[in-house]
């Protein structure tokens, strides 16, 4: 499979993501400020109106806002009527597959410019009510009713990978610290202080000192959420949009001297329930959707220079780096606890701090994942850049892995 | 005249206090829950199986956060359990209130819970 023609990124925004800072506003507000940053990141200029469809992932403006029908209600916003918009839901990968679908038609012939980016406006619904909405895309028949929540489908996968390759949480922690640390580099990011500098405002509030980083994520302060993954193995709840524009190879050059090519997108589905999954260590779709890429491509896992994989829990990040080949099965963890994916290591994965700090506005994370190997391809990644990145990988995961998608960047 | 694969029947048999599953009369795969489609051969002639409820947990959980319906009633462990017959489900195992408390591996057996909002699959340590 390949694509018919080129297709480029010419332009990339993303509002903060955070679950305070954007109280007063809508999905709307949220998303409109990612499209307009995304149109004056375009170097030469770009008028919104050049873009001929807009594509927006969004998982549950419905549930969370009480508002549907968000495709057409961003073209208006946009002041883009009477343009198609079509409005893509795949749980937490939303927006990855909305790249995958804008990509498609702009390589079909059917467009030459198009917007896409996702949305979640989350913190209107207290954390009962939005896990209640989240866990809305796992099975409501077979999972949810025996208890299950997202947290649990993630944790449930952590007990059989520990079992399963005598791995340990220390290694999950080990994860959470990186993206915490990258956090702190990344003005988006809704977390922006590593641990250590956590543990000490947190401590100082409950009069409690921490020797080091596992000491402090070991204590109370960091309660189970579901077992064994504890609150800083997991993403928090965020409120954010993100954007980009996408054009055909024809007209790219116009826009801007350095666009960002994707060269080999993917995406897999797989059983809807964990139960019925061939193996709960690993995600197949995973497997699948990133292989459609690397060979699309032409690459290989060794040629990714930088990775955003979907870590909505930190085992999904080490599920992630071993599914998509960039280490063995049972090493993900031991990788990070290495430093191996750090941003100065070998193989630098989620340099923006990932969902795990950067935040999960669930329908916005597949294209702010874009948003970073936009910025990282073209150097513009400031004090997160990773030196002389050429090849980058954007990782996109639905629920606990019955969607997956996959693309791969690059100049 | 034999019940539909649908998920009514299986919530019918459910409330009644037995696990049942398709089998596709093509390739003899189990499906549970059941399902009118195999997903392993595509066939479409399925028949009705009763499941035991004997098992090997293979993953679990202990809730601490609860969804707003479970609010109350935690913490407490879900899990994965590989049933004897073969295919995996997943079931509440209300007595565990601590991940210390089991482990993988573990023998359990299945017990129905019926209350409003239906009947749900239980598993209790062996």
């Amino acid at each position: 499979m390949g694509l018919f023609r080129k297709v480029a990124v010419i332009g990339a925004g993303m509002t903060r993501f955070h679950n305070r800072i954007h109280s007063g506003k809508g999905g709307r507000d949220l998303f409109v400020e990612a499209v307009l940053e995304a149109v004056d990141s375009v170097d030469n200029g770009f008028d919104m109106r050049e873009a001929e469809a807009i594509f927006v992932g969004n998982y549950s403006s419905d549930c969370f806002e009480g508002q549907g029908h968000t495709a057409a209600l961003m073209a208006d916003w946009l002041g883009l009527n009477p343009r198609p918009s079509i409005r893509i839901e795949d749980a937490c990968a939303s927006s990855g597959v909305a790249i995958n679908m804008a990509a498609l038609a702009i390589a079909s012939g059917a467009y030459e410019v198009v917007i896409v980016g996702g949305f979640e406006k989350m913190t209107g619904k207290e954390t009962e009510e939005a896990t209640e909405i989240l866990a809305m895309a796992a099975d409501s028949l077979y999972e949810v009713p025996v208890g299950f929540t997202f947290p649990g489908l993630y944790a449930a996968m952590a007990t059989a990978y520990f079992d399963r390759y005598g791995s340990t949480w220390e290694e999950l922690a080990a994860i959470s610290i990186k993206n915490h640390r990258n956090g702190a580099l990344n003005e988006k990011a809704h977390f922006q202080s590593d641990i250590m500098e956590t543990a000490r405002r947190l401590g100082e509030r409950h009069n409690m000192t921490f020797r080091d980083e596992l000491d402090f994520l070991r204590s109370p302060l960091n309660p189970y959420v579901a077992y064994p993954l504890r609150l800083f193995d997991c993403c928090p709840i965020s409120d954010g949009a993100s954007a980009l524009i996408l054009a055909s190879g024809d007209v790219a050059r116009r826009y801007t001297d350095t666009p960002i090519y994707i060269h080999g997108l993917g995406q897999a589905s797989d059983t809807f329930s964990l139960h019925t999954r061939e193996e709960l260590t690993e995600l197949r779709a995973t497997r699948v959707a990133a292989s459609q890429a690397y060979k699309m491509a032409g690459v290989s896992p060794r040629d990714v220079d930088v990775a955003d994989v979907h870590d909505c829990f930190t085992i999904a990040e080490v599920l992630a780096t071993e599914d998509l080949g960039f280490f063995p099965k049972g090493q993900g963890g031991k990788a990070a606890v290495e430093g191996r994916t750090s941003i100065d290591g070998e193989r630098p994965v989620n340099p923006d701090g990932g969902l795990k700090a950067k935040g999960h506005p669930v329908g916005a994370t597949g294209a702010a994942m874009a948003y970073e190997m936009f910025k990282q391809l073209r150097g513009e990644a400031g004090r997160r850049q990773v030196e002389g990145a050429e090849v980058g990988l954007a990782h996109n995961v639905g629920a606990s892995g019955a969607t997956v998608t996959v693309q791969v960047f690059g100049r | 005249m034999e019940k539909p694969f649908t998920t009514d029947s299986y919530r019918e048999f459910l409330e009644s206090g037995k696990i049942m599953a398709s089998r596709c009369r093509g390739c003899g795969e189990l499906h549970l829950p059941p399902r009118p489609i195999c997903s392993k051969c595509g066939g479409r002639s399925m028949e009705w199986v009763e499941i035991g409820g004997r098992g090997t947990l293979e993953a679990f959980t202990v809730i601490h956060v609860p969804p707003k319906r479970m609010k109350g009633r935690h913490p407490y462990a879900t899990g994965i359990v590989r049933l004897e017959e073969g295919p995996r489900i997943s079931g509440l195992i209300p007595d565990i209130k601590r991940g210390e408390d089991v482990r993988i591996g573990a023998a359990v057996e299945a017990f129905i819970v019926r209350e409003e909002g239906g009947a749900k699959i239980c598993f209790r340590l062996v």
